[in-house]
């Protein structure tokens, strides 16, 4: 990537690892739900996309790594809590199943809007990664609108999944939240669709689904810093996913 | 939600070409989810080329005895009761002669 000036460079480093902590941090939370998920059938499911999750993770980390002459494990457990940058969507603890399948439409539709567009992007290494993980995503998305509907249908649930959603709406808007650099990925075509014009997009596709659950949803925007701010619960699942690398710093695996 | 599950009984074939093999059977309260298990339970590695998910009370069972298995002897049934052996040799013979 020595075709890159400086500033590109360090744009293109925000936005991997925008991307890989939103999804490394997903696949963790879910996988809090391996043992006790509602059924035997959806504990495996949800397990598995968790795990998938993860490896977007891993190839992205590895993006960076190669871009910044870097370690992929350093950057995904080396790195203290205020160095993550996932969006404020994923700052929650697991909660219970209707807030987790709120999260996941959330988040699966917002990455659906942002893959297809990076699918395109210039920068190729991250254009081929996009169009792969797209592909495993479409599976991911049909699931958590399997699950969406679902309890939506059922009077037991639907009051659950709507304070859910309703919840979580300002904090799913931050997967959008402007980056550093921005303007320099956007006018490269790294970043085909700037992240405002995805956001409206994002926005005009769910904004109908939910509100069918939850009524009228309030105007929102991402903020300045939604990827920066990270409270309680991000930091005690940091000290769960690091606790095995704290343990012995530098081993090889 | 245990109460409104079905039992899928899933096959799967390895390759194109290769026949549908009984994979085991998964349970899901409706179609949609029952495919998605069956992919993490049959599909998850890689190791299927296709799989078919049918509902348990779809398929027609045939286990009756006095069917399956009569208790009268049934060897005329069986191929392995006639000896065609010589008769491909006369026959191979003829089709040798006549060319």
């Amino acid at each position: 990537m020595s075709d890159l000036d400086d500033a590109t460079r360090s744009a293109v480093a925000e936005l991997l690892l925008s991307l890989a902590d939103d999804e490394f941090v997903i696949g963790f939370w879910d996988s809090e739900w391996t043992g006790i998920a509602p059924m035997l059938e959806e504990d495996v499911a949800t397990s598995s996309i968790a795990q998938d999750e993860i490896g977007h993770a891993r190839a992205l980390y590895e993006l960076l790594a190669a871009l910044t002459d870097d370690d992929a494990d350093r950057i995904a457990y080396g790195r203290e809590p205020d160095a993550y940058r996932h969006a404020a969507l994923l700052d929650h603890r697991r909660g219970d199943w209707a807030f987790s399948v709120a999260r996941r439409y959330l988040y699966e539709t917002a990455d659906a809007v942002r893959l297809a567009s990076l699918a395109t992007s210039s920068h190729e290494p991250l254009a081929l990664l996009a169009g792969k993980m797209r592909r495993e995503e479409t599976y991911h998305l049909l699931h958590a609108d399997i699950w969406l509907r679902r309890l939506a249908a059922s009077p037991d649930s639907s009051g659950r999944l709507a304070d859910a959603l309703r919840s979580l709406w300002p904090d799913a808007q931050e997967i959008f939240a402007i980056l550093a650099g921005e303007e320099a990925l956007v006018r490269g075509g790294v970043l085909p669709t700037p992240l405002r014009a995805l956001h409206a997009e994002w926005q005009q596709h769910v904004r109908p689904v939910l509100e069918a659950i939850t009524g009228p949803l309030p105007d929102a925007v991402p903020t300045l810093g939604g990827r920066e701010r990270h409270g309680d619960d991000f930091r005690w699942l940091h000290g769960e996913f690091t606790m095995v690398a704290r343990q012995e710093a530098g081993v090889t695996w | 939600m245990s109460s409104h599950e079905r039992v899928w009984e899933v096959f799967r074939q390895e390759d194109e070409g290769d026949p549908m093999v009984h994979a085991g059977n998964v349970n899901a309260p409706d179609e949609e989810l029952a495919v998605h298990y069956a992919r993490e339970f049959y599909g998850r590695r890689g190791e299927s080329h296709r799989l078919w998910i049918v509902a348990r009370d779809a398929i027609t069972e045939l286990d009756d005895p006095d069917l399956l298995k009569p208790p009268l002897d049934r060897s005329h049934k069986k191929p392995g009761g006639y000896i065609i052996k010589h008769k491909l040799e006369a026959a191979k013979q003829r089709a040798g002669a006549a060319e």
